[in-house]
């Protein structure tokens, strides 16, 4: 494979990890934000704002992780037929079918981008008691859509290398 | 080109594209999509970045990576041995004792835990092995673990339920109490199917030798403590949120808070340990949600397409049948389907087309939410597609092949459906203890 294809996988699975291995403790975030909710409401008001805050947590975990979780292949996939093929004959089923969820991201990216413009230009908020601004979340989002996209590109490249023999690092 | 025909059409790529091998959310995903840009052009685009907001409203969802890093952080922090002791020393003089002490230590661990992960991580790593070892059957005993692990999702607290309810718009809290008795049903209906076959294939479970059993009394009733730890997680968790203390989604922190304390207490929470279960919840977790984010995206556009009317014409319309027919209908095309198509796609994709159908028919919800449980439970065991078949397959030891895992489910899933039919028949199996605590 050309350098620059290397370059790139290498550089992709590098960034995911980082991205995805600081997700990874937002876990504890949450736990916090809901513990501290749980504790606070004994003695004083309800704080509006840890189930907002929750929830932003939670989208920006799993958007983030997705691309470390592909690399750590962790997406279930339905392995009646395909598990039982070789590894070149995975590859060329993978190679083509791996454009459309490439489509399916980029369709995601496509409406991510248009809905944080949105939320930046129009200061939305959201519906609740709280009202926080959208844009820093959708913006969060938005990137981590971008890098499973990115991922995605990486897995192409990585099945095309092995249908020429070729194992990308 | 009608309606109808573009969601059978829909239905039939996503069938085709899962058998592809591609990862199952690109697949659904992708189908969706595809569908929404010929379907409706550019006002389709924004669909599927929709649903991913739509994902974030839907905050009991919270409880999924929760219930998760809950279940690896139980099966790393080494309750569950001291609880298999337990169960091991107590019925280990039954035949099949051992066989049924699993299912026991499966229905604790279920009531800590929302999902089948920790009961299935707990029983191939702890009770699996010590099982092959004293000589019991292999397929019998993978059975027990799959079977008993499914149980996660039936009894309280239930992350499947927690999905169901906010579909058909059900109080978490009633649906979790109904889940009870037909989960302990369930139980029992296991220990019953296990005491049968080993009085009648003795070769199946040996009984233990009696210096295993040899224990003077005290040393029994000091193993007893093993069950306090999971009673107090267990408390902390749905019994604060059955009492109103804690909301759902803190009540599930809560118990992942309680999960690493146990672990913190009994000196098992080494860095190691703690990435491992961050690992994998991350893992887990992102499977999951983007599993459901693609589904809903694929369900939104079912919903412009009008295809709830289109199930409801169908079925009452076309085929003319009476509300049980329809029921019993509705709930075969489930088994078939969940063999076959993912199980959280299912649940986000077919539940909604379904739901407000039995709501009309006049159905109870709650205990329609069980029978949908129950379902997903025997989908969770079933090949080619199985949650309980995959964890089964990454966690087992080599000597228990692909082919032993797929028999032993068999007897498993004959008794699960005679389960489902005595709730159908008996709905207050279900209903009583919710009617009786929320005082219908």
């Amino acid at each position: 494979m050309p350098k620059v294809v290397q370059g790139y996988v290498r550089w992709v699975d590098a960034v995911n990890r980082r991205v995805g291995r600081c997700a990874m403790y937002l876990v504890f975030v949450m736990m916090a934000i809901l513990f501290y909710s749980t504790i606070s409401k004994q003695f004083t008001l309800p704080a509006l704002w840890t189930l907002d805050m929750a929830q932003f947590v939670m989208v920006a975990y799993y958007l983030l992780g997705g691309g470390y979780s592909m690399q750590l292949g962790g997406h279930v996939r339905m392995d009646l037929l395909y598990g039982g093929w070789s590894d070149r004959r995975k590859a060329w089923f993978d190679a083509f079918t791996v454009l459309l969820l490439i489509f399916y991201l980029g369709v995601l990216l496509y409406g991510g981008v248009s809905s944080s413009v949105y939320a930046l230009e129009t200061g939305e908020r959201s519906f609740s008691a709280w009202r926080p601004y959208m844009a820093p979340i959708k913006v969060i989002a938005t990137f981590g859509i971008f890098m499973m996209l990115l991922q995605a590109v990486a897995e192409f490249f990585r099945d095309i290398a092995r249908l020429r023999g070729e194992e990308l690092a | 080109m009608s309606y109808e025909l573009i969601a059978l059409l829909m239905f039939a790529s996503m069938m085709l594209m899962l058998m592809t091998g591609q990862r199952v959310f690109g697949a659904i995903g992708a189908v969706a999509v595809i569908a929404a840009l010929s379907l409706w052009g550019d006002g389709g685009v924004e669909l599927a970045f929709a649903s991913a907001m739509k994902l974030m409203k839907w905050y009991p969802l919270l409880t999924l990576p929760l219930f998760i890093y809950m279940g690896y952080m139980l099966s790393e922090s080494g309750i569950a041995d001291d609880l298999y002791r337990m169960f091991h020393v107590w019925s280990g003089g039954l035949r099949g004792g051992l066989a049924v002490g699993t299912i026991g230590l499966m229905v604790v661990i279920s009531a800590m835990n929302g999902l089948s992960v920790a009961g299935m991580a707990i029983g191939a790593s702890i009770a699996l092995p010590e099982l092959l070892r004293r000589g019991y059957d292999k397929i019998m005993v993978t059975g027990v673990i799959q079977a008993g692990s499914s149980l996660g999702i039936l009894v309280p607290p239930s992350v499947v339920l927690v999905l169901y309810g906010m579909i058909a718009r059900q109080p978490v809290g009633q649906l979790w109490l109904a889940g009870v008795f037909p989960g302990l049903m369930m139980a029992g209906l296991f220990v019953l199917y296990v005491l049968i076959r080993c009085r009648l294939q003795p070769s199946l479970a040996p009984i233990l030798s009696d210096e295993d059993r040899a224990l003077p009394m005290r040393e029994k009733l000091r193993l007893l403590r093993a069950g306090v730890v999971p009673l107090l997680i267990f408390f902390s968790m749905t019994g604060l949120f059955l009492m109103g203390v804690t909301s759902l989604v803190e009540s599930s922190a809560v118990g992942a808070l309680a999960a690493t304390l146990a672990a913190l207490l009994k000196r098992r929470l080494s860095a190691q340990v703690l990435e491992e279960t961050l690992r994998k919840t991350l893992a887990i977790s992102c499977m999951f949600m983007w599993i459901i984010l693609a589904a809903l995206c694929f369900g939104a556009v079912f919903d412009g397409l009008g295809a709830v009317r289109a199930i409801e014409g169908f079925f009452v319309g076309k085929l003319g049948l009476g509300p049980w027919e329809i029921l019993i209908l509705m709930q075969l095309s489930f088994l078939l389907m969940g063999t076959f198509l993912d199980d959280t796609a299912m649940l986000v994709i077919v539940a909604p087309l379904y739901v407000p159908l039995v709501g009309l028919l006049g159905f109870d919800l709650i205990w329609y939410g069980i029978l949908y449980t129950i379902t997903s439970q025997i989908a969770y065991m079933t090949p080619p597609f199985g949650y309980n078949l995959f964890l089964m397959r990454a966690m087992a030891p080599p000597e228990v092949s692909l082919r032993d895992i797929y028999v032993s489910i068999i007897p498993f899933v004959g008794v699960m459906l005679l389960a489902l039919g005595l709730v159908m028949v008996f709905p207050q199996i279900a209903l009583w203890l919710p009617n009786h605590v929320y005082g219908k």
